[in-house]
């Protein structure tokens, strides 16, 4: 470019400005589209979230400065649904991650030409509304449906055995839902990983196993936490599993914020609990940030 | 007429696929982010500061009726809730009696099926109404509850054109006259109505049916009984001998403990917004509270023979689709003479036909028992039978003796009440 322009100190100065131009064109469509987006409606959440009043008699009204009872009526009386939201999340990640890894250590290191496609088919459900994957395997676990019914004639499974409709469905659901948010992050890790490495490990006489131990899973391990995160934040706030595949004890804080916004209509309430579901989630990725130091962990997200 | 010299112009159907297109976009835009994205500045703000200059501000006595048709209707209904068929003079599908309604008029029916339940439509059209500018929509159709009473509550409904229904005077069946959350009719003219009642699996139960609410707690059913979300409570006070309509807090404590009983029991396999309906083809439930609409289609159209339909032993409950005329309607003259005239026997029997409601309109029940005969008559067996098990489906036509055994739903007036329901009620099903 510089030669183009040509040379000499004033055209410098154009350049970098040009240059500096040329940099906030490029961030103003996304900028402007998360603006839109993202912080707009957040903004609208968070004040809605400090509204009181009620639908019947007028609307529900901002009073300054704002009324926080909603956020201490949320956390009180939906604790165990955000207790569950974890525990169900946390289960789901670890599941998720542990079926994960081992599928891509072999796609990474033994994949050859093949890496790409065989990465391809661990994401292909992906290409499917997860919505309509998670509704067939309610018709799949149906208690007497293909499955299930089948082991049930044969005698194997007790008259009165369900998967659906139970914690377990949910889980596994969910697991199942986000295996390519795991596999992903895990890929790219593993992947860096020079096979060097592990013959070197190896010429020093590490077992197979040691060298996995010691060299490859720490050098992984910024995609773990990465796979962690990515799966993890949204499962937390899902709704689809427990709603299609659960029962009435399964519910997650998404449901009560769906049926928040969706059928009791009580908009500061459904807001306020999004927003401590959200700072949770924030709080819970700094803490891995922390962990991992900042940047590896933005990096491995990104990728 | 006109038509026969410029077809494509002048054919009110090819008008209004030109005008729905056009609105489509208008209201992608207009609704694309709830609350959020587009509604304009100024309902934003007004919706932000939650100030309801729409009720208070609207409150003259201007007449929106004296003016003359402006030739078309913007109608928003529910998914598969009037007829449809094909249409020989398009060439295409659509509704015959919207169709017959625009040739006749020469009204442009906009008609659009994008309400699919009443919260989340409520939710859309919310934001304009508490800041006083209008929906875009002439008629809605919302369920009685909760939205419908805060529409009525907040002054967000124009009130109804009493002296321009001649139809709905001469032919409204007694229970959609006077409704107890309308008396009067002054918002609202019933679209179509069904009863709650229970729909059982026979395949499940052995052949045996589920007749009484208490039925759903037998604990043999482990986990194939099912509750609809938003009906549940009302269910659970009919089942203990309480007319919800009347009923007080301590009977829907009573009813949230029946409910909790159930849930104890282990029957309850989950509760229901939707979806119920394939829940119990797939054979998972034995025994669901259930809409008569739902189970009727599939039992009379579907031939699933191993369905069965009952209003309980202890009563069942009777709701009712409104059609009704949100504040600002541009076109409520237009409005309500479509609402008239989906009261006229021959119309309401195409309706009826077609969704396997009850049809609120007098008469329909002879056109439909004459219409399976004509069928017959045409060697149209397979339809024509259809046509006459619906004819004499008690549940499509119920005699005094079965209204008589509904009840009505417990309409919450007040914030207060709303927020004692939901505290008594939604530990249990969440």
């Amino acid at each position: 470019m510089a030669t183009v322009v040509g040379g000499g100190a004033p055209k410098k100065r154009s350049i970098a400005g040009r240059r500096r131009k040329v940099a906030y064109g490029l961030l103003a469509p996304g900028g402007i589209y998360l603006f839109a987006i993202l912080l707009l409606p957040l903004a609208i959440m968070i004040f809605t979230s400090l509204k009181t009043g009620g639908l019947l008699s007028g609307g529900f009204r901002f009073e300054f400065p704002g009324d926080w009872s909603n956020y201490v009526d949320g956390l009180v009386t939906y604790k165990s649904h955000f207790l569950r939201s974890i525990t169900y999340a946390g289960i789901a990640t670890f599941g998720a991650i542990v079926l994960a890894y081992p599928m891509v250590y072999w796609i990474a290191f033994h994949g050859g030409k093949w890496k790409g496609s065989l990465l391809l088919l661990v994401l292909l459900p992906f290409f499917v509304s997860y919505v309509v994957r998670t509704v067939q395997w309610k018709w799949i676990l149906a208690d007497n449906g293909l499955f299930l019914g089948t082991l049930k004639d044969f005698g194997v499974l007790p008259e009165d055995f369900k998967v659906l409709a139970t914690p377990l469905a949910v889980v596994a659901g969910l697991t199942y839902d986000f295996i390519p948010f795991a596999a992903l992050p895990l890929f790219v890790s593993l992947d860096r990983i020079s096979g060097s490495l592990i013959e070197a490990a190896e010429d020093l006489f590490a077992t197979p196993f040691t060298a996995f131990r010691k060299v490859v899973f720490p050098l992984s391990l910024p995609g773990v936490f990465a796979a962690l995160i990515l799966s993890f934040v949204p499962m937390a706030g899902d709704y689809v599993n427990p709603e299609i595949l659960g029962g009435p004890n399964t519910q997650m804080i998404g449901n009560i914020i769906q049926y928040k916004f969706l059928v009791s209509a009580d908009y500061p309430l459904g807001s306020a609990l999004s927003v401590i579901l959200m700072i949770g989630m924030v709080i819970l990725a700094s803490v891995y940030a922390k962990i991992l130091g900042a940047e590896e962990a933005s990096n491995m997200a990104a990728a | 007429m006109t038509e026969k010299r410029e077809p494509l112009k002048n054919d009110p159907f090819q008008v209004q696929k030109a005008l729905k297109t056009r609105l489509t976009r208008r209201e992608l835009m207009k609704y694309a982010g709830v609350g959020a994205g587009a509604v304009s500045l100024g309902a934003f703000l007004a919706a932000c500061g939650g100030d309801d200059s729409g009720s208070s501000g609207s409150t003259s006595s201007e007449n929106i009726y004296a003016g003359s048709p402006n030739g078309k209707v913007n109608f928003a209904n529910w998914p598969l809730y009037i007829d449809k068929g094909f249409i020989k003079q398009i060439n295409g599908r659509g509704s015959p009696s919207l169709y017959a309604y625009q040739k006749a008029s020469g009204t442009e029916v906009n008609y659009q099926e994008v309400i699919q339940d009443n919260a989340s439509f409520f939710g859309r059209i919310q934001p304009q109404l508490s800041a006083g500018q209008p929906t875009g929509w002439d008629i809605i159709v919302i369920t009685n509850g909760r939205e419908l009473t805060a529409l009525i509550a907040n002054g967000w409904l124009e009130e109804l054109d009493t002296t321009a229904r001649p139809n709905f005077d001469a032919n409204a069946l007694s229970f959609a006259v006077d409704p107890p959350f309308d008396v009067g009719n002054k918002y609202s003219m019933c679209w179509q109505s069904g009863v709650t009642g229970i729909v059982t699996n026979k395949d499940l139960t052995g052949g045996e049916i589920l007749t009484s609410w208490e039925d759903l707690r037998n604990p043999k059913y482990k986990s194939q009984i099912g509750m609809l979300k938003a009906e549940a409570l009302d269910a659970a006070m009919v089942a203990q001998g309480v007319d919800p309509e009347i009923s007080t807090p301590d009977d829907w404590r009573n009813a949230a403990t029946w409910l909790q009983e159930q849930q104890d029991a282990g029957v309850i396999r989950n509760y229901y917004e939707q979806g119920y309906i394939d829940e119990v083809i797939a054979g998972n439930l034995a025994g669901c509270q259930a809409w008569s609409g739902d189970v009727l289609y599939y039992k009379l159209w579907e031939d699933y023979d191993n369905l069965e339909f009952v209003v309980p032993d202890e009563g069942g409950l009777l709701w009712i689709d409104n059609m009704l005329i949100p504040k600002g309607a541009e076109n409520p003259v237009d409005a309500m003479a479509i609402m008239d005239y989906y009261y006229t026997p021959r119309v309401a029997t195409d309706v009826a036909e077609w969704v396997m409601y009850m049809s609120p309109v007098d008469g329909v029940q002879e056109l439909m028992a004459q219409d399976a005969k004509d069928a017959y008559a045409k060697g149209w067996d397979g339809y024509a039978k259809k046509l006459e098990d619906s004819a004499n489906e008690p549940m499509l036509f119920p005699d005094q003796a079965m209204l008589d055994g509904l009840f009505n739903f417990r309409n919450l007036t007040t914030d207060e009440e709303r927020q004692e329901w939901d505290a008594i009620f939604e530990p249990i099903i969440q």
